[in-house]
């Protein structure tokens, strides 16, 4: 048997391991994203108790939040949303250069929601003195939750810069790109989860 | 203008604009098969629906803003 024909050989069983596998590595990695969202449920749901339970909301001496800046920051990161998809879209077409452009559009984009986050704690720590510790429940609440999500992005946006590295190397191809998809279902999981805390946090 | 009809302009054209994205993508993935496309579409819609959300909040039909000098 010639080294050729062993590579060719190494190659198609590779490959059809990967098939095989396809199936359970996406369970996989739908359990995992189930599970992160029992995470973010229980503590919603705990804030939405909390909120609930008291006397009227937001509790006396704190300002509502402004849904301005909010509303602006939100649509940037549902915007990388909707370039992640079409990084996907392009990748399974053979669209390479434009897969890469939507990609480090979706970075762009996820860096700017995180920089937007860290403006609004800036502006609510010293300017209107709402702090994690030093706010009762609504300051608790409100960082513990959208900090987590702010740590999810900045996940996602260390993951897609790892699959613009492993894309430019030429890790994935055609037929064999599950941390693509991986990828997006992860992108626009944290998306969904930013619609809920968007509403329950600005818009309730 | 001041900073705030900036970021409201801004929410409601960019939440137009994603939110026809989403639902274009939406409606041509209407037909696809599979688990992850079934997710995919599931999660499409919520990003329109946020979209939306957002949108609206941008236009001041939702949410809370400040009094004017408050």
């Amino acid at each position: 048997m010639s080294v050729a024909s062993l590579a060719r050989d190494a190659h198609g069983e590779v490959d059809q391991l990967y098939i095989e596998t396809r199936e359970l590595r996406l369970q996989g990695f739908l359990l995992f994203l189930v599970s992160d969202c029992v995470l973010f449920s229980s503590f919603i749901f705990a804030y939405l108790y909390l909120r609930n339970s008291g006397q009227g909301w937001p509790p006396p001496g704190i300002q509502r939040l402004d849904v301005a800046f909010a509303a602006w920051n939100s649509v940037v990161l549902f915007g990388s949303g909707a370039t992640m998809h079409y990084a996907l879209e392009n990748f399974k077409h053979g669209k390479f250069m434009r897969y890469i452009w939507f990609l480090l559009a979706t970075i762009v984009l996820g860096a700017g929601f995180l920089g937007g986050q860290v403006y609004e704690y800036n502006h609510l720590i010293f300017g209107e003195h709402v702090t994690w510790w030093g706010s009762g429940i609504f300051g608790a609440s409100f960082f513990t939750l959208t900090g987590m999500h702010g740590l999810h992005v900045f996940l996602g946006v260390c993951y897609l810069t790892v699959l613009v590295l492993q894309s430019a190397a030429g890790v994935y191809t055609r037929g064999k790109f599950f941390g693509i998809t991986a990828g997006t279902l992860y992108w626009h999981f944290v998306d969904v989860i930013w619609v809920v805390l968007f509403s329950i946090f600005y818009l309730l | 203008m001041n900073a705030a009809i900036v970021e409201r302009l801004g929410a409601v054209i960019a939440g137009i604009v994603v939110a026809v994205v989403a639902f274009y993508a939406l409606y041509k993935d209407w037909n696809a098969s599979g688990t992850e496309n079934q997710v995919f579409k599931l999660m499409l819609f919520l990003l329109g629906i946020g979209a939306i959300l957002a949108l609206l909040a941008g236009l001041n039909v939702i949410g809370f803003s400040p009094a004017k000098g408050a």
